[in-house]
């Protein structure tokens, strides 16, 4: 297993220090929202809803599947908890805290460059993901428009990536752009089989943990 | 919290341990999306921008244990560990929010 694996998960020493802390004040506007959306939304079962999907967040990243020009990626999953939450509050959350453990713990991502992977994979993520869900699903069905809202957050999440790292001087836009898109286009396909995979799993088992069978929370 | 949600997390957490126990055998080793695009553009392995002091060391380096990074086994054991320690503070940092 080689799933040191960096794919949107930016690594220590590819941004600079000074842009790491423009991304950290990012991040804690971003919880400050979060936590006052959690405060009034979250209750006894939305609680373990959502330590269940940081799990599983967690877990499936570790299965890195094979994609076209000898390279892997994994799902990530921001869309995914933006739309069972119908909040992108919820994912800033769940990544912090998936992302924290997996840096302090496993080395993956960079601890100076939380802050720019969870805009990435969280902010950037969960808000595509959650307004391209609904305004798509008036139009193509909810589990087409979940499929399409995941794979376009991770192909502007990949975007988001490469930019930073344009910005860091990592690695120059002309080659990262291309290359992050490219690949982050076949990643896509990934996210959106298996979000769409958990939203059924979920709706059939569990059809009042979803956000739109809630129509008392409002503009599902 | 209610036997459903109780069977809720037996559930995940039984999804989360098969994918724990499939992803050191089964998951791709060719190199990620980003990876590549930083190879792509000729950024050398162990690249850094600037020199970052003070970074802890990771206990379980690349999700394995450092001193057998290549046991299998081993690897099962760091990602149940993770996938029990992310459900515990994701459950602890709800809890305290909620309070």
């Amino acid at each position: 297993m080689e799933n040191g694996g960096i794919e949107l998960h930016i690594p220590d020493g590819f941004i600079p220090i000074s842009q790491c802390i423009i991304y950290y004040v990012i991040l804690i506007v971003a919880l400050y929202f979060s936590v006052k959306w959690a405060r009034s939304n979250l209750d006894e079962k939305r609680i373990p809803l959502l330590a269940v999907l940081a799990a599983g967040i967690f877990a499936i990243m570790s299965m890195n599947m094979p994609i076209p020009f000898g390279t892997s990626g994994h799902m990530v999953g921001g869309a995914l908890v933006a739309i069972v939450f119908l909040a992108p509050e919820a994912a800033v959350i769940v990544f912090t805290v998936v992302l924290l453990i997996q840096a302090l713990i496993f080395g993956d991502g960079g601890i100076t460059a939380l802050g720019a992977n969870v805009l990435n994979m969280a902010i950037i993520g969960g808000f595509v993901g959650l307004y391209t869900f609904k305004y798509l699903k008036g139009i193509i069905g909810k589990y087409p428009a979940a499929g399409v809202a995941a794979w376009l957050a991770t192909v502007l999440a990949a975007l988001a990536c490469a930019i930073e790292m344009a910005i860091a001087g990592t690695f120059p836009a002309n080659v990262g752009i291309p290359s992050m898109v490219l690949y982050h286009f076949f990643i896509g396909i990934i996210e959106a089989v298996l979000t769409v995979i958990v939203l059924i799993a979920l709706d059939k088992f569990r059809p009042d943990l979803l956000a739109w069978n809630n129509e008392t929370k409002g503009d599902a | 919290m209610d036997q459903k949600d109780t069977y809720l997390i037996v559930v995940a957490v039984v999804i989360c341990i098969i994918i724990s126990c499939l992803s050191p055998y089964i998951a791709s080793g060719d190199p990620d999306g980003l990876e590549k695009s930083a190879e792509d553009a000729g950024v050398p392995e162990d690249f850094s921008i600037e020199e970052i002091k003070g970074i802890p060391d990771a206990i379980f380096p690349d999700y394995a244990f450092a001193n057998d990074p290549d046991n299998q086994v081993l690897q099962i054991v760091a990602l149940v560990l993770g996938v029990i320690a992310t459900l515990a503070v994701g459950l602890g940092v709800a809890y305290v929010i909620k309070k």
